[in-house]
């Protein structure tokens, strides 16, 4: 033992804070160090002159005047609400946590384990279910789990449900949409197929600008235009199509068919007394035009010149009118 | 001079020990306290104390439920159970009535205020005691600003009182002249002790005058015992050059 470290515990030794096993090793390096022994000397010395200065018992006035103030002010202040007890009781249960981290360390583990348990419970479960209708779709569409459940993204409708009885187990008969693409000419029979397809019920507008815009300059052109298969969807697309510019696309593509296909001349009078657009009606007048032997033709054309509440559509009918020795 | 007589070259102070140290009374290392509970009368008598001592903690601890709860009536119990220890705290310190006064009403009322926060990790007398020894210590930081001395106590009306008065003086060398020398001999430690830090002064005053151990003075002031133990130091040895002048 040095002497700083002695002169250290001579402090604590004098004021009883010092172990008994370091006051002997204090008391051996003491008996051989004399400036240590003065040194302790002074220490006790001062002890006992610091009590010169004693400490002394407050006079009762003075406890009973600081009682008193102390009473008026307690007193003054607002009691406490309780929801101001409640939110000091809740900071002191968070405060507690904070303080004992191993405590809070263990709860957040016990809830996480529960949830982690609880999580994979619940998806062992929905997985089970899963399987389950799995294996009843494999073994209808013979495809692998993992391929079926690629491909349910595409179905398009579900068409049977059969419940085996006494089972979880049903079968589910469902019709799949699959995106293909296919290259070849417009005579080509499954493209003309897939046009009238595109014509008669495609969603896309442009699809079906497209589809009928095609269709119809086959039929100008020329080419094979079969009255039950494309004249067929372009006298739907001019009956019932919402695009003024589709109708007037197969209202073009109907004209080579005026003169001899009667369901066609019946769909360009009907659009010529009822089409929305004055444009599609002019031009169903003028396809009707070097029609010939046909009377409803004339009556049309007579009850519009009469009645249309376009005048520039009655004056063209009349004109095709004043023809009529041509129109028979 | 009078004082020679307590000329710190000569300890006046009767050995307890083989070489003079102070009898023990708290502190006790391991190896004592396993010789003591190896005495059966002592064990006994210890088991007894500490029984009551849980009992009256319990006690307490109830009176501090209850005004947690919003008793004014157990906050007032526990006002009476330490305002003296306080008063007599803040009085020493701060050598004035007026001063200590203030510190003991603003002490009660943050304790009164914040009894809420007080969870019973400590016991309630190191947590007042916290309380009161801040309030002490702001008030001694701001008298070593305004490097005011004060070497006698005040009364609450500015007149200086005589604490050494209160005092019985039962030693052998008591006499009026000894009386006269030991006043004088006061002031010179009070002035001693206002040339200490606050925090030095404080640490002394805890361990030397209230007498509570190092381990506790430290949870008191949020340091260790350590710290105390080595702020304790820097005191006694301030304490003795300042004094020393005196010889």
């Amino acid at each position: 033992m040095n002497c700083e470290l002695a002169q250290e515990r001579i402090v604590t030794a004098a004021y009883s804070e010092l172990a008994d096993e370091l006051i002997h090793e204090l008391d051996r390096h003491l008996a051989a160090c004399a400036p240590c022994q003065s040194e302790r000397e002074q220490v006790l010395a001062l002890r006992l002159l610091a009590n010169a200065n004693p400490v002394v018992d407050p006079a009762p006035n003075l406890v009973a005047r600081a009682r008193l103030r102390l009473d008026e002010a307690l007193d003054a202040l607002p009691p406490r609400r309780w929801y101001e007890r409640w939110s000091q009781k809740l900071k002191n249960n968070v405060a507690g946590l904070q303080r004992a981290p191993v405590v809070a360390l263990l709860l957040l583990a016990a809830g996480a384990g529960a949830g982690a348990l609880g999580g994979y419970q619940f998806a062992q479960g929905r997985a089970a279910h899963a399987a389950a209708t799995q294996t009843v779709a494999a073994s209808t569409t013979t495809e692998q789990p993992s391929a079926a459940a690629a491909t349910l993204a595409n179905v398009a409708s579900v068409s049977a449900i059969v419940r085996q009885p006494n089972s979880e187990i049903v079968d589910v008969s469902y019709n799949q949409v699959v995106p293909r693409q296919i290259r070849g000419s417009l005579d080509d029979p499954q493209i003309r197929q897939l046009l009238m397809v595109a014509a008669e019920n495609s969603a896309s507008a442009g699809v079906h600008d497209d589809s009928v815009g095609l269709l119809a300059a086959e039929c100008r052109a020329g080419h094979s235009c079969q009255p039950s298969g494309i004249r067929d969807a372009l006298m739907t697309a001019l009956r019932h199509d919402k695009s003024a510019a589709v109708r007037q696309k197969a209202l073009e593509g109907l004209e080579p068919y005026v003169a001899q296909d009667v369901r066609v001349r019946n769909a360009v009078l009907e659009a010529l007394l009822n089409d929305s657009d004055p444009r599609i009606r002019t031009a169903a007048i003028s396809l009707l035009a070097p029609v010939e032997a046909d009377t409803s033709v004339r009556q049309v054309l007579y009850s519009v010149s009469n009645s249309d509440d376009n005048p520039q559509i009655r004056n063209v009918s009349r004109q095709v009118l004043s023809r009529v020795p041509e129109i028979q | 001079m009078a004082t020679d007589a307590l000329s710190l070259s000569t300890p006046a102070v009767a050995p307890d020990g083989a070489l003079g140290w102070p009898a023990r009374r708290k502190v006790q290392s391991s190896a004592g306290m396993a010789a003591s509970r190896a005495m059966g009368g002592s064990n006994r008598e210890t088991a007894g104390q500490a029984q009551e001592r849980l009992q009256a903690r319990e006690v307490e601890n109830d009176l501090i439920r209850e005004a947690q709860a919003g008793s004014r009536s157990a906050f007032d119990a526990l006002v009476r159970q330490y305002e003296h220890q306080v008063l007599r705290l803040a009085l020493h310190l701060t050598g004035s009535e007026h001063d200590a006064e203030d510190i003991y009403q603003e002490a009660f009322l943050k304790a009164y205020r914040y009894i809420g926060n007080f969870r019973f990790e400590c016991s309630f007398y190191t947590w007042i005691y916290r309380i009161v020894t801040n309030l002490c210590l702001d008030q001694l930081r701001r008298r070593k600003t305004r490097r005011e001395d004060h070497a006698v106590v005040l009364d609450r009306a500015g007149d200086e009182i005589d604490l050494l008065a209160a005092v019985s003086d039962n030693r052998s060398f008591s006499n009026p002249a000894r009386e006269l020398d030991r006043k004088v001999l006061a002031g010179k430690i009070q002035e001693a002790l206002a040339k200490l830090t606050p925090r030095e002064r404080m640490v002394f005053e805890l361990k030397h005058y209230q007498g509570l151990r190092l381990r506790t003075i430290g949870e008191m002031l949020s340091t260790t015992e350590e710290t105390a133990k080595n702020t304790l130091f820097r005191a006694t040895k301030k304490l003795r050059a300042q004094l020393a002048e005196m010889r």
